[in-house]
């Protein structure tokens, strides 16, 4: 082998570089030593993403956490508690990992508008993610949502959004969902919806109509004024929601964690706050329910009762 | 240590048992998925189960839990996967449909890898990592090391088969 010149030549960069293409450097090196390089150029991507920090999981992971509570509850409960939460981890995963090719999600604060390929319109709160299958789109417009969008959807076939608190079918229409751990929100703004909770019956939205259920209890039929969700123009709004619920929204909209051992979770808010200002956020949610809120950094926050 | 060190229930315990272990997780899971995303799904959903069953996981068995917990979700997945498989084979024959080679990333691989940057000659290894970690152009390389763009190619080029060479027999 002329090992010096093999030494002295600039092949094995230019193809690195995506300068030479595989077959190049195949009819160079053969197929054998091809796929040897091929490999160890696959393994220094690998190692680059082995390397990276994990910091990001966990802020995703948070969300899924169920906050413990501090009361006693008896070792049944518990039990059929996370026999449920495994169910629905199990039936997330099938949904997520099993069917979808496409998957789009947002961090904390931001928001992010998706067009699909039907020309419907997605707009994703923050802190969500979104998963649907482009193969078979125009055959079955159905789409898995974790967290919360406002879908604005052309005229076509049935299109379906699933989450793990049921799924919501329309013609062509304009809502929102917000589906995140027990809570399950939805409004419809324009055509007719309709909507089927876990082990429900289905019901029909009509426009100015919402359809709530928390905690898997009895959903509420609810009208109202608004015509679009307030968090599209950079406002998160509540009507009588638990406060955990609102926690939720506050820690994804500001990447926060909040300590709130000491206080009501089932206490209600009614209000909107800002998405870009978090003392006038936590102003507007807590005074009201007289709670004193601590800001201990940047991004932890602590909760307890006003005196 | 305090009863509470033990208490895998309170934030501050679960979050340290996370920056312990996720990132070790999440690797372990890549070389049995050979996927990213789909490791980091895993690490994650692992961590959601340990803290549904925090009171009944020993702090002195956590990394052991964990690890199991993580490869029966893949296994579980695996087996769902192929299940789904054989109801598309059986519904439409998908067997012309042609696969991209994949290749497969072992962990010893790997780690002959990073011996093997770590003791290239210091002009190739140089360049190597500015270009492969620090994602640097040949000619932002060129620049800062004040050589020709084709000196910079040949240290590369030379560099890839010490790799090759060292890596020997795959």
């Amino acid at each position: 082998m002329k090992n010096k010149d093999l030494n002295n030549d600039t092949f094995l960069a230019k193809w690195l570089e995506g300068e030479i293409t595989d077959n190049d450097l195949k009819s160079k090196v053969g197929e054998k030593e091809f796929q040897v390089y091929a490999k160890i150029k696959k393994s220094l991507e690998i190692k680059e993403q082995l390397d990276l920090p994990v910091g990001d999981s966990f802020q995703s992971i948070k969300s899924k956490l169920k906050p413990k509570k501090q009361k006693v509850i008896s070792l049944y409960v518990t039990r059929i508690a996370s026999i449920a939460a495994i169910l629905l981890i199990a039936f997330g995963l099938l949904k997520f990992f099993g069917n979808s090719d496409t998957k789009i999600s947002t961090e904390f604060g931001q928001q992010q508008t998706i067009v699909l390929l039907d020309g419907s319109e997605v707009v994703l709160n923050s802190k969500s993610e979104l998963a649907y299958n482009e193969e078979s789109w125009n055959e079955n417009r159905t789409l898995f949502l974790d967290g919360e969008a406002y879908f604005k959807v052309a005229k076509g076939r049935t299109f379906t959004v699933e989450t793990t608190n049921g799924s919501v079918q329309v013609l062509g229409t304009e809502f929102n969902v917000n589906s995140t751990k027990d809570y399950f929100d939805v409004v419809c703004y324009e055509g007719k919806v309709e909507v089927e909770a876990k082990d429900e019956k289905a019901q029909i939205l009509t426009p100015q109509k919402s359809f709530r259920r928390i905690n898997g209890l009895n959903p509420t039929l609810k009208n109202i004024e608004d015509i679009a969700p307030s968090w599209i123009n950079g406002e998160t709004t509540f009507r009588s929601t638990p406060l955990y619920v609102v926690l939720i929204s506050l820690e994804k909209q500001y990447g926060l964690e909040i300590e709130a051992e000491s206080v009501d979770l089932s206490k209600q808010f009614t209000g909107a706050f800002p998405n870009n200002d978090l003392e006038t956020a936590l102003k507007i949610v807590f005074t009201p329910l007289n709670i004193d809120y601590e800001i201990l950094d940047k991004s932890n926050i602590k909760l307890k009762n006003s005196k | 240590m305090s009863q509470t060190d033990n208490n895998i229930c309170k934030d501050k315990v679960f979050r340290n048992i996370f920056e312990t272990y996720a990132k070790d997780l999440r690797n372990f899971m890549f070389y049995r998925t050979q996927n990213m995303p789909k490791a980091d799904d895993l690490m994650q959903e692992a961590f959601v189960k340990l803290w549904d069953n925090c009171n009944r996981v020993n702090i002195d068995k956590v990394k052991s839990y964990l690890f199991t917990t993580a490869n029966n979700l893949f296994l579980n997945q695996v087996k769902h996967e192929k299940v789904v498989r054989n109801y598309e084979n059986q519904v439409q024959n998908r067997s012309n449909v042609e696969t991209p080679e994949f290749i497969a990333i072992e962990k010893e691989f790997m780690d002959k890898i990073q011996r093997t940057i770590e003791s290239l000659p210091k002009k190739q290894r140089e360049v190597f990592v500015m270009s492969r970690i620090e994602k640097k152009k040949y000619k932002e390389i060129s620049e800062l090391l004040e050589i020709s763009v084709k000196a910079v190619e040949k240290r590369m080029h030379r560099a890839l088969i010490t790799i090759r060479e060292e890596i020997g027999d795959v």
